[in-house]
């Protein structure tokens, strides 16, 4: 029998690898990836908890909704990429330290 | 010519002190352009002729004149200047001039080729100046200043080859010297402006002066006070023991100067001053000059014994002569004073001038054989008869009247002092013949040391040998006149037409002193006769010693040694009053080094270490402070400034490990 436990820890799971992804990764695409994983694992906690909304299926609309924004914040993040990769020719982030103090 | 000969001889005497001012000042402005010393020569000529003319012939034996100008006013107190033309002062004006001028023609050939020549005729003007205002001065305190320009002039005129260190030391010497007898001077003018409330010479001596109302009793202390200290000026200035010694080194200067400054005129002028306020001075002062006097004139005699430098002997004998000036003056007869101040103002000028010529032609003799000897020294002399016959002549008179010989005017006014001397102390009685007995023996040791210089001079053979003596040769023309005019007036028909007694000399008769002593007719054939004899005895005996050779004594006796050396005075004056000064100057010093400079540097030093801690203080606890705060702010900022490295990555890793900690709190609390 699949609980909601196992649920949450799958989701934990990939939660956590997207999180490493985003802070370890040399590439900024990958970083991309990372994210996408995490919201993934979010998505993935929002249909999980609609087992508790049969009437409306609210966390099913949610994570539509929620993956079309991924989608688009995807869309938007390459861009920037790509503009940085014109700016800077790298898109390694370990390269790109203009924040430095 | 009408307008010129009625010039007032108050007029005319003004003019003969300011014409040497003038000459001085254009001296001084014209400095090393004008060698030639016209400007002096034709002031004093012009002074010589007013004085002479206008002022000696008008006033001598006529009436006094006084002229008074108010000066400056203290308080209800008037300060006059004043003028005061008599009989003393107008003489004695008129023999400074008349010895200044041939003095003046001298120095001409004298100096000549002197680098230092304009500040000679300089100086000599500015003496001339100051001894004339002197003579005339009618106000103490006018007399006073003119008394100390008289000892500037002479300390710049001693110290005129500066670059001589005797010279520079001698008239240091003359000036301290006379610095403490014109402080005895000034106590005098203090106490007499206490005493009447005026300087006025006239005023307070004058026949019915303020000395004479009953004022102060002229016995009183305060007035022997008043004396001692008008003696004691005198005594610096006319060169009397004990202060005496700085005559004898003030021979460094020219000898032009010696004769006229040294000799003849300045050194007098404190005879000049006891003659003019003669009537001050009670019976204990006159004593004690008459005794200064005795001493000085002994002592100096001895002196001049074993001198060898020809100057020196000069030197001791005008200190000597001066002493019998004084005695003079301490007996009552201080007309006698003047008189022989007189004669020996011509005769003495005249050593000196001769003196003058047989070192110019000694020192040339030098130069020309490029020895190497003192030009001045007796030693080197000898058989200068030979080379310089004028001069032999000439000084012959001169030694003559010094010691006194019948027909010069040595023997009228020496003869003038002896015989009151004696006079005096017969009607004293008692001790006070010693003073007319070694004033006897003085004037036989006087003509012994004036005969050793004759004879030690132009006898026998010049002693520096194997020089070319042919480089010897008379002294110039304008040497010789005014040395030739002064020997005429050593002659007694200046004086007196009669060459044996001096009753008849113009100079006493002129002056007149009432003597408080009767006269002794014996004496005056006996002591004349004595003191002829013995100057003639010693002058055989210094012939037979000197030029014949027979030398009796030892010359490098201790004796003789001992009078060379002074008695060994300058070293005792050296040794009691020099040394300890010269401590004290050291001690004063030290005091003012280590104890005034001490205190005020330690308490600078203090004040210094204070202003140090307080600086360590507010560097480092102050600022310390605040610098500690900043720095704990940079040090903090700077521990987590690696934070802020750019990479978004590890901002976000941050972020987690916040954010974990927080969750891992929230699970523990």
């Amino acid at each position: 029998m699949i609980t909601l436990t196992h649920f949450l820890v799958v989701s934990a799971c990939i939660f956590c690898i997207g999180l490493y992804t985003v802070i370890a990764k040399r590439n900024a695409i990958m970083i991309l990836v990372g994210i996408e994983l995490m919201i993934n694992a979010a998505i993935l906690n929002l249909v999980a908890f609609g087992k508790y909304d049969k009437l409306n299926y609210s966390g099913q609309i949610f994570a539509l909704f929620a993956i079309v924004l991924a989608a688009a914040s995807v869309a938007v993040g390459l861009a920037i990429i790509l503009n940085v990769y014109r700016h800077y020719k790298t898109i390694n982030p370990d390269n790109i330290t203009d924040l430095r103090d | 010519m009408n307008s010129l000969l009625t010039i007032s001889p108050i007029g005319a005497s003004i003019l003969v002190v300011l014409l040497p001012l003038l000459a001085f000042i254009i001296q001084a402005v014209l400095g090393k352009k004008s060698t030639s010393g016209i400007w002096s020569l034709a002031a004093i000529s012009i002074s010589t002729l007013l004085s002479g003319i206008f002022v000696f012939a008008q006033v001598w034996n006529g009436t006094a004149l006084q002229v008074d100008y108010s000066w400056f006013t203290i308080g209800e107190k008037t300060f006059n200047v004043g003028i005061l033309l008599n009989n003393l002062t107008v003489l004695m004006q008129f023999i400074v001039c008349i010895i200044a001028l041939p003095v003046h023609i001298y120095s001409k050939a004298y100096m000549k080729g002197d680098a230092g020549i304009h500040r000679y005729w300089m100086y000599l003007s500015l003496f001339c100046f100051a001894m004339l205002g002197l003579t005339i001065s009618k106000n103490l305190l006018l007399m006073y200043i003119f008394w100390e320009l008289v000892g500037f002039a002479s300390y710049l005129l001693i110290g005129f080859w500066y670059t001589k260190e005797s010279a520079v030391q001698a008239n240091k010497k003359a000036f301290l010297m006379n610095r403490i007898g014109d402080l005895g001077f000034l106590i005098g003018i203090a106490i007499l402006f206490n005493t009447f409330g005026t300087l006025d010479i006239v005023d307070i001596l004058g026949k019915d002066g303020l000395l004479y109302q009953g004022i102060v009793d002229q016995n009183s202390g305060l007035m022997t006070a008043a004396g001692i200290c008008f003696f004691l000026g005198a005594m610096a200035k006319s060169a009397q023991f004990p202060l005496h010694l700085w005559l004898p080194d003030a021979m460094e200067g020219p000898t032009s100067v010696s004769s006229l400054i040294h000799a003849a005129t300045m050194v007098a002028a404190g005879v000049f001053l006891l003659s003019s306020i003669f009537p001050l001075f009670n019976g204990t002062v006159l004593l004690i000059i008459a005794i200064i006097g005795t001493i000085t004139a002994v002592t100096a005699a001895i002196f001049a014994l074993a001198q060898y430098d020809i100057k020196k002997v000069l030197a001791f004998s005008t200190i000597s002569q001066l002493g019998y000036m004084m005695v003079a003056v301490g007996i009552g007869a201080w007309d006698a004073g003047m008189f022989h101040l007189a004669t020996h103002a011509f005769f003495k000028c005249l050593l000196f001038l001769s003196a003058g010529a047989l070192i110019h032609e000694m020192a040339h003799l030098k130069a020309h054989n490029n020895g190497d000897f003192d030009p001045q020294d007796l030693r080197n002399m000898g058989g200068l008869r030979q080379y310089m016959p004028k001069t032999f002549v000439l000084m012959t008179v001169a030694s003559l009247a010094l010691a006194g010989f019948p027909l010069t005017s040595g023997f009228l006014s020496k003869d003038a002092i002896v015989i009151s001397a004696f006079e005096w102390a017969m009607q004293k009685g008692g001790v006070h013949l010693l003073i007319p007995i070694l004033l006897v023996l003085v004037s036989i040791l006087t003509a012994f040391y004036i005969g050793r210089l004759i004879f030690k001079a132009f006898f026998g053979k010049l002693r520096v040998s194997n020089l070319e003596a042919p480089a010897l040769h008379e002294a110039p023309k304008t040497m010789l006149l005014p040395m030739a005019f002064l020997a005429v007036c050593s002659l007694f028909f200046v004086f007196s037409f009669n060459p044996f007694s001096y009753a008849n000399s113009g100079i006493l008769n002129g002056l007149a002193v009432q003597y408080s002593f009767t006269e002794i007719h014996a004496l005056h054939t006996i002591i004349p006769i004595t003191l002829t004899l013995t100057a003639l005895l010693s002058w055989w005996l210094g012939y037979n010693w000197y030029v014949k050779g027979t030398y009796p004594l030892q010359a490098n006796s201790s004796w003789m040694r001992f009078a060379q050396n002074q008695f060994g005075m300058n070293e005792w004056m050296e040794k009691t009053f020099v040394a300890p000064t010269l401590l004290l100057g050291k001690a004063s010093y030290w005091f003012d080094k280590y104890l005034v400079d001490g205190l005020v540097n330690g308490a600078s030093y203090v004040i210094r270490k204070i202003s140090e801690i307080i600086t360590w203080i507010d560097k480092h606890i102050v600022d310390g402070i605040v610098n500690a705060v900043a720095q704990l702010a940079y040090e903090l900022g700077n521990a987590f400034r690696f934070v802020q490295n750019g990479r978004l990555q590890n901002y976000l890793g941050f972020t987690l490990t916040a954010v974990l900690i927080g969750i891992i709190y929230l699970i523990l609390r």
